[in-house]
């Protein structure tokens, strides 16, 4: 049976879309949403509500939707709790009803409805509550599938999400006579305007009158001619943030079955307006009274949108439930499209717009309400009587339009931290006094009218245009004041009469429930909103929000406008996840580093690891050792224990230090003193922060009288630029020091093991390697296959090593070429994983040691602290409690047992089953040199320990080891090896 | 014997392969990437005005005020910090830029060799503004922004020296070189609703 | 989200500065002691009003800056260079 008119409407009759809904085809117009196509297939029963599984229909022809939720599209794009009135039909749509089981005509869990008085407000919490376990066994897998919305998809969306940055000087929220006026002032000023609008098409209320259409479209041409004008359809303004920052999703290509090639299917935008006008208009209000949820019930602007714009009829015979005069233009379109009027129920005792429509031979029953609504699944009666009860009425009627009045959308107002204020007038909340550079404009404060809405627009744009400073505005045509006798509206929000009357239709919030909250306690709105969930979730209470704030206020005995809203933040609509990601998915979460050899080392099979942006080679697998990491990673450090090893070190922070004053700085961030450092030679440095812990440790060179070269962990490199820019800039800016990173210009590598020298020597011109010519901490130019080189004698594996730093376009030539000098001497490359055993072996400390609790003490370096002049960190490292004798020091630990293995993370105890832990284990690996496990420990008490032994605990595998505390240093004690 | 160095290897050469990108169509941009030399220069304490002077007289070029860049035939001068100029000239041979601006600059400055640590792109073509904002939080609009004008801010994850160059609109966009290779990923997935002719390199 | 003007680089997102707290604590001389150190890093007054506070321009030209905030409102009414003096209003 169609509902479609036969002609009318903003349809292209000449489109025939084909679609689906729970598995059955039906066909609409291009121009159509699924809600409008839907009505006209005369479909009513959409979905089940939340909690109750009601029957529920279509309620509203906007994103104010309470009830009409579907999933959108199958498989991996299909979209949970998509308001009907807001999805663009287009051919081949798929949709699915929600939270109903098996179908939506028959749903077994509609029995919660007989049980509902088990189900009142806070019942989840009341209920739930005990024991603690089976809230996640028992209760919530419970709760989740009787109660609950629809269900995303499970596979990863197939498509991409773009985020723009833009910048106007006016954004015009909303395309409504109000906001397309506004927009057009603004650009005839030369404004750069940004107008969005919700609807895939411009003109808001203006679409639901013909005779504006020429208003309409010669404004919406007009702006369109403008080059500094960008006009936004289907783009929602959903967040309205500090300095005039708003957000505002583009539905891009929700409106095709599959967005095009390389185009993205949304796009996030981020607006930096100057100035703002929101006119984003009203939302109607809904009255509370018993059925006020059945499908045919349809809010009384809805249904001439319906009928107007989509050329359907919601119904064959209406009554209009109303508390204004605006519902009489729904009664009469009504009319005129050959819909019976069974009778208008005016709650106001008289009205002028009533007696017209007597006259006209309607039946308008003043001073009356709907009590009650009959009918199976649907409304097929409606119960019409006296607001005291008396002379009820049932009428035969298959739709339903309510209007309880109209709420300026104040959502984004409000999330601009512009006050509310109440209005009598309208009854409800108007903006007051902006705080932002922001004014609203038409039903969006409150000034109702197409015309009335236009002149304010109009207003508005040019306050923004005063505002920006940009001179005189143009007139331009607004449409034409309608001067019409009429009766203000009535404040009017429930009909008490026995029967459910929801106040939200999409959580199931009945007044009962509001007024169980306030007498539990839950007086406050913000309370009420979240005992009883109501106006949360997809549609913010947009239609029913006003009206549990009223019934709230009824039962405090106080003003709606002491009440109050429940605060609005963004989302004012919902946003998928999928834009506010954009294309920050998957390998692009965040950005890869990668070093000059990251091509080497991908040709030659290295395993990677992430060190924070960096991708660094973990290990390098060769044949027969794929199975086995350890294999790797102890041939690798094996082969820098015995020959030599060669590993790309140039994650490391590197900064160039220059300026007379160089060296005080660097004596004042280090512990230790670099002034006195002779040219040529490196230093390696320690950093406190200045509360007195560790912060960062590194080797610095000198390179000349003025000029430093200094590196950072590859974890702290930014943090210590940071900091020296920190003291530089604002702590000692006399000081003549010039610094930046230099990390990315250099690749290191660093050719460590007793052939070092041999291998090196090979390879390096122009530079001298015997010992006495280029001793331990040494620092030279030189060349490496005709590329410049400066090498380094440092080491952090704790064998004879050498640096090498190349400008970073070099740095495959130098590292093949040393490869190539080092193949008899069998240089092996080695990864993170070698490096960091051979430096537990060394007793190096690192990100485990650094963690920022430790204290130069703790961690055995209180010789790096210089007795005289100022550093960072020098007072409140003598802090009593950073020098206490029983602070947890730097150990060695090995097990007794040379085939137990120790874990990091293993606590110290005295004796197995000891709950008294004296400190940790903070690194361990298996070692090359020693032939068991190897670690590093904080422990309490520190050498007092060594050669005796404790136990290593991790309860959480019932793991008890018994260790043997030594020196940190497992090998090499002397430190002969790196002098060698 | 010393032998000659060979040619540096940028990390654009991996990343940034000639050819159509994305949608083909009139709209579209092209992305090339520019062999330079790069030199970071710093005025020493309180010789702002002698620095000035000697890259004047050295270099022949002004060093611009902050938010813009100044161009001789040869050279390019950025300003990036207070008293800090990132400048820019066609790679010649290793180390020649920061050579002749130290021979330039003498004591007035800290010269610091950036060649390797940055790589520099082009993008350019008519909807150039539109892919860039896409990841590039400043108004690039011509109201806002012209050639000459320079600045430092991230574009999508990575931070950038961002200067425009004409009213194609080409933009110069100067990356750490070892998140070249992602920027250049971003920008070519940004350009992909436009399509992006790749220049073989300059 | 704020948009910070930075005195060297013009009005800015917030999402290019790093925030580091109170910009009116100095740092002692050398021989102050243990007190003065002790508030220098940790005695923080936590108004309730203006604020003066530094932030480092940390992915544009890589200053500290001083921005004088309201802690209730987030309004940002001033923004100095690290030299420059900054005065809150009386609250």
């Amino acid at each position: 049976m169609s509902h479609r008119l036969a002609s009318g409407g903003r349809l292209d009759r000449t489109r025939r879309l084909r679609f689906t809904f729970d598995g059955r085809s039906y066909v609409g117009h291009a121009g159509d949403t699924l809600a409008s196509a839907l009505m006209a297939n005369g479909v009513r029963l959409v979905g089940r509500s939340f909690k109750y599984h009601r029957p529920r229909g279509i309620l509203t022809a906007g994103p104010d939707e309470p009830s009409a939720l579907v999933e959108l599209r199958a498989g991996a794009r299909r979209e949970a709790n998509m308001p009907m009135p807001v999805v663009e039909l287009f051919d081949g749509l798929e949709a699915q009803s929600q939270n109903r089981w098996p179908s939506l005509a028959f749903d077994i869990l509609s029995v919660n409805s007989l049980l509902s008085r088990f189900l009142p407000a806070g019942f989840y919490y009341k209920t739930f509550m005990w024991p603690a376990a089976f809230w996640e066994k028992v209760y919530e897998p419970l709760i989740r599938r009787s109660a609950g919305l629809g269900w995303a998809a499970k596979e990863a969306d197939p498509d991409h999400y773009e985020t723009r940055h833009a910048h106007c000087d006016v954004l015009v929220a909303g395309s409504g006579a109000a906001g397309l006026a506004a927009a057009r002032i603004a650009a005839e000023a030369g404004a750069r305007v940004i107008l969005c609008e919700q609807d895939f098409e411009l003109g808001g209320g203006l679409l639901l009158d013909p005779a504006l259409e020429d208003w309409r479209a010669a404004t919406v041409a007009a702006l369109a001619r403008q080059s500094e004008v960008t006009l936004l359809p289907r783009t929602t303004v959903f967040g309205y943030y500090d300095s005039n920052v708003l957000g505002a999703v583009e539905r891009v290509a929700d409106h095709l079955a599959e967005p095009p090639e390389h185009q993205p299917r949304q796009r996030y935008w981020t607006i930096r307006a100057r100035e703002v006008v929101l006119a984003t208009g009203a939302h109607e209000r809904l009255i509370a009274f018993p059925g006020n949820d059945r499908p045919g019930v349809v809010l009384a602007g809805a249904a001439l949108s319906y009928l107007r714009r989509f050329a359907v009829a919601p119904g064959k015979r209406a009554v209009v439930f109303t508390n204004n005069d605006e519902a009489y233009d729904t009664a009469l379109a009504l009319r005129e499209a050959g819909v019976e009027i069974a009778a208008i129920a005016d709650v106001r005792p008289a009205a002028v717009r009533a007696d017209e429509a007597r006259r006209a031979g309607i039946d308008v029953r003043s001073g009356s309400v709907v009590t009650g609504v009959g009918g199976g699944r649907d409304v097929e009666r409606v119960t019409v009587a006296r607001r005291n009860g008396a002379d009820g009425e049932s009428l035969a009627a298959d739709l339903l339009c309510v209007s309880g009045g109209h709420s300026p959308a104040i959502e984004l107002a409000s999330q601009s931290r512009t006050p509310l204020d109440w209005s009598d007038a309208i009854a409800g909340f108007v903006p007051g006094q902006p705080v932002q550079r922001q004014r609203s404009a038409g039903a969006a404060r409150g000034i109702f009218g197409v015309a009335e809405a236009a002149s304010d627009g109009a207003t508005a744009g040019r306050a923004a245009v005063a505002a920006l400073g940009l001179g005189k505005t143009e007139a331009i045509a607004l449409p034409p004041a309608v001067a019409r006798a009429g009766t203000p509206s009535e404040p009017f929000w429930e009909v008490k009469a026995s029967g459910k009357a929801f106040v939200d239709l999409q959580h199931d919030v009945t007044t009962e429930d509001i007024r169980l909250a306030h007498r539990e306690g839950y007086a406050h709105i913000e309370h009420a909103k979240r005992y009883t969930t109501h106006a949360m979730a997809t549609d913010q209470g947009k239609t029913g929000g006003l009206v549990g704030a009223a019934v709230l206020a009824e039962a405090r005995g106080e003003s709606i406008a002491a009440v109050g809203m429940p605060t609005y933040r963004p989302y004012a609509s919902p946003v998928s996840f999928g834009v506010i990601a954009g294309h920050a998915v998957g390998k692009n979460f965040a950005p890869v580093r990668r070093t000059a050899l990251h091509a080497w080392h991908v040709r030659h099979g290295a395993r990677f690891m992430e060190a924070g942006m960096w991708m660094r080679p973990a290990y390098y697998p060769q044949p027969g050792e794929e199975k086995d990491a350890w294999l790797s990673v102890l041939r690798e450090a094996r082969a820098v224990r015995r020959a030599v090893g060669i590993c790309d070190v140039s994650t490391l922070g590197k900064i160039d230090v220059q300026g007379k004053d160089a060296g005080v700085f660097l004596d004042r961030l280090y512990t230790n003193t670099f002034s006195t450092l002779p040219i040529g030679r490196a230093r390696y440095g320690l950093m406190l922060r200045e509360d007195g812990i560790v912060f960062d440790d590194g080797t610095t060179s000198r390179l000349a009288d003025d000029h430093f070269f200094m590196t950072t962990t590859t974890a702290n490199a930014a943090r210590v630029l940071e900091h020296m820019e920190y003291h530089a800039q604002t702590v000692w800016p006399e000081l003549d020091v010039q610094f930046c990173a230099v990390t990315d210009h250099w690749a290191s590598m660093s050719a460590a093991g007793p052939k070092a020298r041999l291998a090196l020597a090979k390879a390096v011109q122009g530079l001298d390697l015997a010992n006495a010519a280029f001793p331990f901490m040494a620092v030279g130019d030189a060349q490496v296959a005709g590329c410049p080189v400066r090498v380094f004698r440092i080491s952090f594996s704790g064998e004879l090593a050498y640096e090498v730093a190349t400008p970073a376009g070099f740095a495959e030539p130098v590292w093949e070429a040393i490869m190539a000098a080092g193949a008899e001497h069998g240089i092996t490359p080695y990864g993170v994983e070698a490096l960091g055993l051979l430096r537990i072996e060394k007793g190096h400390v690192a990100g485990a040691e650094l963690g920022g609790h430790t204290t130069a003490r703790d961690l055995g370096l209180e010789r790096m602290l210089k007795k005289n002049g100022d550093y960072v960190g020098r007072v409140l490292a003598g802090r009593p409690g950073l020098v206490a004798p029983e602070r947890p020091r730097l150990v060695g630990l090995r097990p007794v047992d040379p085939k137990a293995r120790l874990r990091a993370g293993s606590h110290l105890v005295a004796a197995v089953g000891d709950g008294q832990s004296l400190g940790w284990v903070t690194s361990a690996m298996p070692s090359v040199e020693l032939d068991c496990w190897i670690g590093l420990g904080m422990l309490s008490g520190g050498e007092a320990w060594h050669d005796k032994r404790l136990f290593a605990a991790f309860p959480l595998y019932d793991e008890y080891v018994e260790v043997a505390v030594t020196h940190p240093h497992h090998v090499d004690h002397e430190n002969a090896r790196v002098r060698a | 014997m010393p032998v000659s160095a060979p040619e540096p290897r940028s990390p654009l050469v991996q990343a940034l392969k000639p050819g159509r990108h994305g949608a083909v169509g009139a709209r579209q941009v092209t992305l090339r990437a520019y062999r330079r030399s790069l030199v970071q220069l710093q005025a020493r304490k309180g010789r702002a005005a002698d620095l000035a002077t000697a890259v004047r007289q050295g270099l022949g070029l002004a060093l611009p005020p902050p938010g813009r860049a100044e161009t001789s035939p040869t050279l390019a001068a950025i300003w990036i910090q207070p008293s800090a100029w990132l400048l820019c000239a066609p790679y010649l041979a290793e180390g020649d830029l920061a050579r002749s601006v130290r021979a330039a600059v003498g004591s007035a400055g800290a010269v610091v060799d950036q060649t390797h640590g940055k790589s520099v792109l082009r993008l350019s073509g008519p909807t150039a503004r539109a892919v860039l904002e896409t990841g590039c939080r400043i108004d690039l609009h011509p109201r806002a922004f012209a050639p000459g004008q320079a600045a430092a801010t991230p574009v999508g994850h990575i931070d950038c020296i961002l200067r425009q160059l004409d009213n194609a609109p080409s933009y110069e966009l100067i990356v750490a070189s070892t998140l070249a290779e992602a920027f250049v990923d971003w920008l070519l997935h940004a350009a992909a609703a436009y399509g992006c002719e790749v220049l073989p390199p300059d | 989200m704020h948009r910070i003007d930075c005195p060297w680089c013009g009005v800015r997102d917030e999402i290019e500065f790093a925030y580091r707290g109170d910009a009116t604590v100095k740092r002692p001389e050398a021989g102050a002691g243990v007190d003065a150190f002790y508030a220098y890093v940790y005695e923080r007054g936590n108004p309730r009003g203006w604020h003066i506070e530094w932030w480092h321009h940390a992915a544009g030209c890589r200053q500290w800056i001083k921005v004088l905030r309201h802690t209730l409102t987030h309004e940002i009414r001033a923004t100095a260079k690290a030299g420059d003096t900054v005065t809150a209003p009386k609250p």
